[in-house]
């Protein structure tokens, strides 16, 4: 009888095996989320923390959180007011025409790709990828300058959205070209002409990737430092995250004000990355596996 | 042949109308490109043969490869490419390590493994500086308060490996989505095939896994390679007083914008492209030829 059981239930040991190797699994994942979230626990604290409290508390949550330092940051550091409104005015706009520009040019680069002259043009636009900002950031300076386009927000505008072509051309050629021609197909017989074609019928096509690379390059722009350190020189163009710098060699008196600022800086970002973070992952990985 | 000819012509006359309608859709990103990047790249290419010194001075004297030499034989940039070197062979090592340890563990769709995604890319989200000085916290805090050493980032021979660490935070979870990405395309039957044959699981691992994300592999090394060679903002944020922590693009910004050596940033800073592009090339035919062998 006892045999015959066995016989019945072969998998028992192995499947109380799956089950332990399972719970130790998402314990060691739960002690890397611990781990990876431990960075922000700390700015958190120091946000909290009133300031008498600096130095002590190191680790643990303070008893007498306090809001103190984010009003103080809000209402009393005329930098943020500045930085918010740079940091909404520069990336808003530097987005949408990301998507308007190269979402038009990759499918046409995709569609064409069997031509010698768009094969070389899809090269050189994604360049970018290649050559580091150093390279060019002495002549891109002096022409931005001369054209009075340093300290400006259309001039970070732009070439903040050059700068971004190549990475999101990539991408989004690469999804153009699983997207099938049929549909075009049958609506030019149709009658419709290419730019009708093009906004009726394929950019609707391409809103999963859209939405992918709007949300990337507002994580991109809005979190830029390089740029906006070189192009931004006077108080009144400073972003949040440049903004933030003032923080690096301040008074240690300043510090939970510099947390609470970085916490506020984050909430946009963060709030757009947890509505689209499903759109992020999918289409990080949709443009990985193309290369 | 004389009936392949008007078909032909007709085929041309189609193709310039065709033609013409793309160069509309394609201009507004090339006219963007060529303002930003196109231009100022040829731009910049003479201006590394001058003894340009001010960016203000409209002054800059032709002289040959004088910063070439000058840079090729100087303690401070050649300092700058070992650090570097150094710190983008450790921050490639540790994000794909974190970030394919993490895909192992959490490629498999389930709601629990997608709220842990969501939380390891969240590090990506956060910019550089702030990330940057909330570190130096966790450095002395936490780190400190455990072990009772001093912060790495105070001495010139941990710099390197602290910064490391700091931006493989940041930047593993965009590894971690890649290597999901590919582990997913991995069909099951391979595994359940090899199980029957009495595979075990380091066997599967190393024989169906391995080789199947060898793609991801590739685009993980070319990505980092090029973030790590041009790392700027996190050393000019926690390295700014120590020489053993600055890379070759923080000596460019400093020689262009700060110490009033224009034409010599600009030699840098093409002596480093060229490093990017080389060592881009090699590794990606060196990693391709494995995929084909895949």
């Amino acid at each position: 009888m006892e045999e015959k059981l066995h016989v019945y239930n072969p998998n028992t040991k192995t499947h109380r095996r799956k089950v332990r190797n399972e719970r130790i699994r998402k314990l060691f994942v739960c002690l890397c989320v611990v781990v990876v979230l431990a960075p922000f626990y700390v700015a958190i604290l120091y946000a909290f923390k009133p300031a008498t409290e600096i130095t002590s508390n190191r680790l643990a949550f303070t008893k007498n959180p306090t809001l103190e330092n984010f009003r103080r940051v809000i209402f009393e550091n005329p930098l943020f007011g500045i930085g918010l409104r740079n940091s909404l005015i520069n990336t808003i706009p530097c987005v949408l025409i990301l998507m308007a520009c190269t979402s038009m040019a990759a499918w046409v680069l995709a569609r064409f790709d069997h031509l010698r002259a768009y094969k070389i043009l899809y090269a050189v636009l994604t360049l970018g990828l290649l050559v580091p900002f150093q390279c060019f950031v002495l002549p891109l300076y002096l022409n931005w300058y001369n054209a009075g386009l340093v300290s400006t927000n259309i001039g970070f505008i732009i070439a903040r959205a050059g700068l971004q072509i190549s990475i999101s051309l990539t991408a989004i050629t690469g999804f153009v070209k699983t997207v099938p021609r049929e549909l075009e197909q049958a609506a030019s017989i149709d009658g419709c002409n290419r730019f009708q074609l093009f906004w009726k019928i394929v950019f609707p096509l391409m809103t999963p990737i859209n939405t992918t690379q709007l949300v990337l390059n507002t994580l991109f722009i809005w979190n830029d430092y390089s740029t906006a350190i070189i192009l931004l020189r006077e108080k009144e163009s400073k972003t949040l995250t440049l903004a933030q710098i003032q923080y690096f060699n301040g008074k240690t008196t300043e510090l939970n004000e510099a947390f609470a600022f970085f916490i506020l800086a984050m909430i946009p970002i963060l709030a757009l990355y947890l509505s689209c973070q499903r759109y992020i992952i999918s289409g990080i990985t949709a443009g990985a596996v193309k290369g | 042949m004389t009936n392949t000819l008007p078909s032909r012509k007709l085929k041309a006359g189609l193709g310039a109308k065709t033609h013409l309608g793309n160069l509309c859709f394609l201009l507004p990103t090339i006219l963007l490109f060529s303002i930003v990047v196109l231009i100022p790249v040829i731009q910049g290419i003479p201006y590394s043969f001058t003894s340009w010194k001010s960016i203000v001075s409209t002054n800059h004297p032709y002289n040959g490869l004088a910063n070439y030499k000058y840079l090729l034989g100087n303690k401070y940039f050649r300092m700058s490419l070992k650090v570097t070197f150094s710190f983008t062979l450790q921050y490639m090592f540790l994000s794909m390590l974190f970030g394919f340890g993490l895909a192992l563990l959490i490629h498999k769709a389930s709601s629990f493994n997608n709220v842990c995604r969501t939380i390891f890319f969240l590090p990506f989200t956060t910019s550089v500086t702030a990330g940057a000085i909330i570190w130096s916290y966790v450095y002395t805090d936490i780190y400190g308060t455990l072990t009772g050493l001093v912060s790495p980032l105070g001495l010139p021979n941990q710099i390197v490996p602290a910064m490391a660490l700091m931006a493989s935070w940041r930047d593993m979870g965009y590894a971690m989505l890649i290597f999901i990405a590919a582990l997913q395309t991995v069909p099951k039957d391979y595994y359940e095939a090899a199980t029957v044959e009495g595979a075990n699981v380091w066997q599967q691992f190393i024989y169906i896994t391995i080789p199947n994300i060898v793609p991801a592999f590739t685009t993980n090394v070319t990505l980092l390679l090029a973030w790590g060679l041009r790392t700027f903002d996190l050393p000019s944020v926690v390295a700014q007083n120590m020489q053993e922590g600055q890379t070759t693009a923080m000596y460019i910004y400093q020689s262009i914008f700060a110490n009033n050596k224009a034409s010599l940033g600009q030699a840098a800073a093409i002596i480093l492209t060229i490093i990017l592009i080389v060592l881009t090339q090699i590794v990606t035919r060196a990693l391709r030829r494995l995929e084909v062998e895949a």
